[in-house]
């Protein structure tokens, strides 16, 4: 279909929708809903992480700064609004307090992700190497994602802020949900997420990044002799961020 | 049907009261959209809700103003569909109220959005798998259902009347299964995660529905100066006693469930023993109100009988219903997530620890005023429609076909 012909077809269905409130859009969706990465991401890829939560420091976070700088996470100085899209975490075994962990939490990339079956328009969606995002443009702010997240991965723009330190990354408006996205537009150009380039540099080299499906590469490597685990896997969702040591 | 024809008029509403009510119900309204409007232009910080607890007030308004309104529509449907002709004369007044209901609790669900300025874009791009998206669907169609039976019933079409009829049941049903499945289906929260919580959103809907129609049909036949008969008034109150029961029923089942298994303890000791806030509202709200108190004042002779009491006992029920939804909304997110079971955990995300949620002045006015532009576009859809009958009353020849209708 043509630009100009999908275009006159999109007013046509929003006429038709409009008129009767109801007519299922199932195809005005598919239509719409293209991928907008088409040609710059691959199935062939599907990124995942693991963290050595033996390695991460409690009071390291170096990645967490490094996300905040290069994905413009709004600070509100007040921690009910502050964007997260990655945190420090400390965990502690109820059975045994001596034995904590502390660890970075951050948006898993579920392969089932609920976040995206609750989003009543599709603004949440899967690119083809599995990276779950959210198109701003798209988000109404009904936060039904933010409910139905088990990980507390996202967080909501309370207010505008006029802090913008990347340019690379576009700014959100108050009133959209947010979310780590793997840096896609790092992966994009061949590199890795900021957090994990901020561990290997002045960190304490907790985090492995790479392709799952690639079977030479270091993480699943590390996978195969260490076998991490994923967080609440017992959900069924399928995370692509494994923890070792936890 | 009824042998003496039911005659429908506007009414006068030409008093200093009717004007007074007019302006304070659209006072309210306004200050419901202007506190809409500061939420859109200053963003939701000035509401209770942060990024732990994201859903507050106008939510549980929603589901509770779509739990109204199926009472209404049901009852209006008690005519054409089970055959209570002695119901007849409500029905109109009755679908009107159930469709405002609706639309007002759709208006607080869009407003309630980050950006209620892409209205649109739901109607472009639906996601078949999200409650949210299909809701919308069974929403507008419901709106559109209760017009279609207005429509209908003003020009008398009766076999039409007991088409729409059924399927407003029908629909409504699902309206409400759906409401419910917006909860019971999001799996990553052990309070929300339920089966139950469609089939236990009807029974609300059917007890808050019908509380409400009892007072509403009072104030407005009182103030009117129409004559009601009071025996209707308490064959609804004995339906309302029945609803009580389905819903204590579901509570129950519901709570005794989960408390049963060693994992729930924590989460239902923090809603049923931790005397906070939400265990407060729990007991005192939904329980006492929605449950108890009502229910004994219906079944014991001695009020049940007493139109005064009815009323109390359907003020009750309204209030306790209101505690139910905010019940439902929110200790499901004041919990923490169980990301790390077994684990004590601590962030600088409020990781671990019980969120608090208060409902703002923001808030307030907004759930107010929504609630109000109901009760606004019906008392004005009074004096310009034809929707109110000229008496309320049981036609002693009218027999009792149903065999169910006494108490
Ligand atoms: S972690 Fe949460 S936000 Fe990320 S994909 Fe899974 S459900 Fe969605
Ligand atoms: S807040 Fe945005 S991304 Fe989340 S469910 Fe709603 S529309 Fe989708």
């Amino acid at each position: 279909m043509s630009e100009l012909d999908r275009r006159i077809f999109l007013k046509l269905g929003a006429a038709a929708v409009i008129g009767t409130t109801l007519a299922p859009g199932i195809t005005l969706f598919q239509a719409f809903a293209q991928d907008e990465t088409e040609g710059r991401t691959s199935s062939k890829d599907r990124w995942g992480m693991v963290i050595d939560t033996n390695k991460c420091t409690a009071d390291c976070t170096e990645c967490t700064a490094a996300c905040r700088t290069e994905n413009n996470v709004p600070l509100f100085g007040d921690p009910r609004y502050d964007g997260h899209w990655i945190r420090k975490v400390t965990v502690t075994p109820k059975t045994d307090g001596a034995h904590s962990r502390s660890l970075p939490l951050l948006c898993n990339h579920c392969e089932h992700p609920p976040c995206q079956h609750v989003c009543p328009v599709a603004a949440t969606f899967t690119r083809e190497d599995g990276i779950v995002m959210i198109d701003k443009h798209r988000c109404i702010g009904c936060r039904y994602c933010m409910i139905a997240c088990p990980y507390k991965a996202r967080t909501f723009v309370f207010k505008n802020t006029e802090k913008w330190s990347n340019p690379d990354v576009p700014k959100r408006g108050k009133g959209v949900v947010e979310k780590c996205t793997f840096c896609a537009h790092r992966i994009d150009k061949g590199q890795i997420p900021s957090c994990v380039e901020a561990c290997n540099k002045s960190g304490e080299k907790a985090m492995v990044f790479g392709n799952l499906n690639d079977p030479n590469s270091e993480i699943v490597q590390y996978i195969r002799e260490h076998a991490p685990k994923g967080l609440r896997e017992d959900l069924g969702l399928e995370p692509k961020v494994f923890y070792k040591g936890i | 049907m009824a042998k003496g024809k039911i005659t429908y008029s506007t009414i006068r509403g030409d008093s200093p009261g009717y004007y007074a009510l007019v302006c304070v119900l659209g006072a309210l309204s306004l200050a419901g959209f202007g506190s809409a409007f500061m939420m859109f232009s200053q963003g939701h910080y000035i509401t209770g809700m942060t990024n732990a607890v994201p859903w507050g007030l106008p939510i549980v308004i929603a589901i509770y103003l779509i739990g109204l309104s199926a009472g209404s529509l049901v009852l209006s449907a008690l005519s054409s569909v089970f055959g209570k002709t002695e119901f007849k004369a409500f029905s109109r007044m009755a679908s009107l109220l159930a469709a405002l209901l609706m639309i007002s609790a759709l208006i607080s669900i869009v407003l309630d959005w980050g950006k209620p300025e892409r209205i649109l874009v739901p109607f472009f791009s639906i996601n078949p798998r999200s409650m949210f998206s299909l809701n919308g669907m069974l929403y507008s169609a419901y709106i559109t259902i209760c017009f279609v039976y207005l429509w209908a019933m003003f020009n008398e079409k009766e076999k039409l009347v007991k088409i729409i009829g059924f399927t407003a049941v029908f629909w409504a049903v699902l309206v409400h299964s759906g409401t419910g499945a917006i909860f019971g289906f999001v799996g990553a929260r052990e309070l929300f995660h339920s089966p139950l919580l469609p089939p236990s959103f009807i029974a609300a809907a059917l007890s808050s529905g019908t509380a409400l129609m009892i007072m509403v049909l009072y104030f407005t036949f009182r103030f009117t100066g129409r004559k009601l008969d009071e025996e209707l008034l308490r064959r609804l109150g004995f339906y309302l006693a029945m609803f009580i029961i389905v819903v204590a029923y579901f509570v129950f089942i519901e709570n005794i469930t989960r408390s049963y298994w060693p994992s729930n303890y924590a989460m239902q000791k923090f809603l049923l023993l931790s005397g906070n806030k939400y265990s407060l509202i729990f007991w005192l709200g939904m329980v006492g109100c929605g449950l108890v108190f009502p229910f004994v004042i219906l079944i014991n002779p001695a009020t049940g009988k007493s139109v005064r009491w009815i009323l109390v006992a359907s003020a009750l029920v309204v209030t306790g219903v209101l505690a139910e939804r905010y019940t439902i909304v929110i200790p499901g997110q004041v919990l923490p997530l169980e990301i790390f079971p077994g684990m004590n955990v601590t962030s600088d995300f409020q990781d671990g620890q019980i969120n608090d949620y208060s409902i703002s002045l923001a808030e307030t006015l907004y759930g107010l005023g929504l609630t109000s532009l109901v009760f606004f576009l019906y008392v004005l859809a009074l004096k310009f429609f034809e929707l109110m009958p000229e008496e309320a009353v049981i036609a002693s020849d009218i027999p009792d076909t149903s065999g169910t209708g006494k108490n």
